[in-house]
């Protein structure tokens, strides 16, 4: 109407109509969109390279750890070098968590639980993105930047083993750094996170010529701060290794075996020398 | 017309045309605020946590698209197995299908960590994930609605002005066919998919079992055509127009009580395999911790069989009943309900109560709890009144019945 007579009101000069603000608009909608899906959609350079997934570990390694939990005092140093090593400010995203425990007989011990690092994973299995997965040294392992935050490995992971950012992590680290420096960035809030067996110390050790549960350098956080040795970390294939003279001189036993989730934590029974010895 | 007889009743004055329109635009504004307000504060504004990750806006999720599955059941009946009579309600089907997978689709988007990277399982993929393959079959399935619904869209009398928008709806529509096929191939895969999500969880022993998937999707058949044919008569009372034959009515309803019995007969078995003849200690624990601390056992038995499935049945086979507007209003209504009810039952019962990995007795006793947050209910009230408004504006705009006759 406006601008077949527009003189009618000569005040107010219709410069653009309705319609060329529409189009300019949903052009520059289209123009947005199509610069992120070139930038960072599904036709960049990222994702079409993305594809391919750099095998990144050798599989002459697999990492296994031992928790012996009749040694275990409960101190708690494990958990706070855990959240200082991987940059986990807030107590109720710890990786490695612990707490208060009773057998059956009565013996009071202290349980603490990494991530177990299943061969038969159900939280990998059922990533929409493939955003997790088992390393050919068998580490459970995430992409932060292929996940997309739908939480079905958390709903999927029969030990509550995985944490979600339900926001961005902006708090003061506690145990920095008393108990360690951050070797890890923080995650970005809508992904999800995990233990991961301190990968960056394996993975660069490895390179400098160190070995895992040898050289405290490529040795997982809660392992090394141990004052009491109950956490012992290796290569099983390597009979020669800390954690596989460790199994072989002990019993061990694995959280829910019946799952057929095959994990490569082991714990050693807290009553061993009480009334079941 | 013949409206002069037909005295309208002064208490439906209260709500007319533009009352309701405006207020579900008021809910529409509550949801896009909540959403606005998701967006800024990130997940942390649900009261979802760690041990109970999915919610309120999964089950929304979850009932939408199987409430939705009335668009593949009649689309399938009409346009693949050619049975004509069924043809008056066809449209409405696909219509309301399209607005319950929008549904979805707009709550999802909330729901996911990272909206910005939903195009991630189009990408990057994992073939052994039963979330992935959903995923897929849903975005599939959507577009497949919207062919089938363009058609219907371009009829509006709005678009008399592009004749060419019309001429590109008719061939749209001659695809009808090869388009239900593939909706119901892709119905079949996703609607009991998303029972395997859960089914496929051998961690979780309350879930794990493989009539989850199947119950998905009988359960999906029978609350698609209810919704259909319980719109159809809602609407058809407000806008006094008889939408559909009666007699058509009367066969979807006794389809519908078929189609229950069907589900009915299922679910009692998997619960007496599981609960009842059984005693998988996995499985015993967690139902007892689940009973322990939340009202499972009553919304089971009260809502989703007596109320969802027992007299809804009754209602639809019994021909006393069926003819009565009242009680199918009535019978459908619970169907839908206890749809819902089943959705939020299966998706909470699981997260409740994990299961118990630690060595010791006192680790595990504690049962997880989840309430949805307001902003929780407000985005999902608004994903609701988005539907609510879509269906509205298609009646009035929309050629949804090509058979509607004022009554």
């Amino acid at each position: 109407m406006a601008d077949k007579n527009p003189t009618d009101q000569p005040d107010k000069k219709v410069i653009i109509t309705r319609r060329q603000a529409l189009k300019v608009m949903g052009a520059t909608g289209c123009a947005v969109i199509a610069t992120q899906l070139f930038n960072s959609g599904p036709f960049s350079v990222d994702a079409i390279e993305g594809l391919e997934r750099v095998t990144e570990a050798d599989s002459r390694y697999e990492w296994h750890m031992v928790i012996d939990l009749n040694k275990c005092v409960g101190c708690q140093y494990c958990i706070w070098a855990c959240q200082a090593t991987n940059n986990v400010p807030e107590d109720d995203m710890r990786w490695n968590i612990g707490f208060p425990e009773k057998t059956e007989n009565g013996t009071d011990f202290y349980m603490t639980r990494p991530c177990l690092h299943c061969e038969d994973a159900p939280c990998v299995k059922v990533c929409p993105v493939g955003a997790t997965w088992v390393r050919e040294d068998g580490i459970v392992t995430m992409d932060y930047d292929r996940c997309i935050g739908c939480r079905y490995c958390e709903v999927a992971c029969p030990y509550d083993v995985r944490r979600f950012n339900w926001k961005t992590p902006t708090g003061k680290n506690e145990y920095v750094p008393t108990w360690g420096v951050p070797e890890v960035e923080r995650r970005s809030r809508g992904v999800v996170e995990k233990c991961t067996f301190c990968v960056q110390r394996i993975d660069r050790g490895l390179s400098q010529g160190l070995m895992p549960g040898v050289d405290p350098q490529a040795t997982p956080a809660c392992v090394n701060i141990c004052p009491v040795g109950a956490r012992q970390f290796g290569n099983v294939n390597d009979p020669t290794s800390p954690v596989a003279i460790y199994l072989d001189e002990h019993d061990t036993f694995r959280l829910r075996e019946d799952l057929g989730t095959e994990p490569k934590v082991h714990y050693v029974r807290p009553d061993v020398n009480g009334q079941e010895a | 017309m013949a409206t002069t007889q037909l005295a309208a009743p002064t208490r439906r004055r209260f709500l007319n045309f533009r009352t309701w329109v405006l207020s579900l635009l008021i809910v529409v504004g509550i949801g896009v605020a909540a959403a606005v307000y998701t967006m800024i504060n990130g997940l942390s504004v649900t009261n979802l946590s760690d041990r109970v990750p999915w919610g309120l806006w999964i089950t929304h999720d979850l009932s939408a698209i199987g409430l939705g599955a009335g668009a593949f059941t009649f689309s399938a009946i009409v346009y693949l197995f050619r049975i004509k009579r069924f043809e008056p309600i066809a449209r409405a089907a696909v219509f309301i299908g399209f607005l319950g997978y929008t549904s979805a689709m707009l709550v999802l988007a909330m729901d996911i960590g990272r909206p910005d990277r939903f195009w991630h399982p189009l990408i990057y993929w994992n073939v052994h994930s039963v979330l992935w393959e959903i995923t897929w079959c849903v975005i599939l399935y959507a577009t497949v609605l919207t062919v089938e619904f363009l058609p219907i869209l371009f009829e509006a009398k709005y678009f008399d002005r592009w004749p060419f928008l019309r001429t590109f709806g008719h061939m749209l529509h001659k695809l009808t066919p090869v388009m239900a096929f593939f909706g119901l191939a892709l119905s079949l895969l996703h609607q009991s998919s998303l029972g395997a999500s859960y089914g496929v969880l051998s961690g979780r022993e309350i879930w794990f079992k493989p009539s989850l998937p199947v119950m998905f999707i009988m359960s999906a058949v029978a609350g698609g055509m209810a919704l259909t044919l319980l719109a159809t008569m809602v609407a058809g009372r407000v806008t006094h127009q008889r939408l559909i034959p009666g007699t058509l009515k009367r066969e979807i309803a006794r389809l519908v009580g078929f189609a229950l019995l069907a589900y009915l007969y299922l679910k009692l078995w998997d619960w007496a395999a599981t609960n009842y003849y059984s005693h998988a200690p996995g499985t015993a624990s967690a139902v007892e911790r689940l009973q322990l601390t939340t009202p499972y056992s009553q919304t089971f038995w009260l809502l989703e069989i007596l109320l969802g499935l027992v007299i809804p049945a009754i209602i639809m086979l019994y021909p006393t009943l069926r003819r009565n507007d009242r009680a199918l209003l009535i019978g459908l209504t619970l169907i839908v309900l206890g749809l819902v009810v089943n959705r939020w039952n299966v998706t909470l019962s699981g997260l409740v109560a994990p299961p118990q990995w630690s060595p010791g007795v006192l680790g595990n006793t504690i049962a997880a709890a989840y309430t949805p947050s307001l902003v929780e209910i407000a985005l999902s009230a608004g994903v609701l009144a988005y539907a609510l408004l879509g269906f509205t504006l298609g009646m009035r705009y929309l050629p949804v019945y090509p058979d509607a006759k004022p009554e």
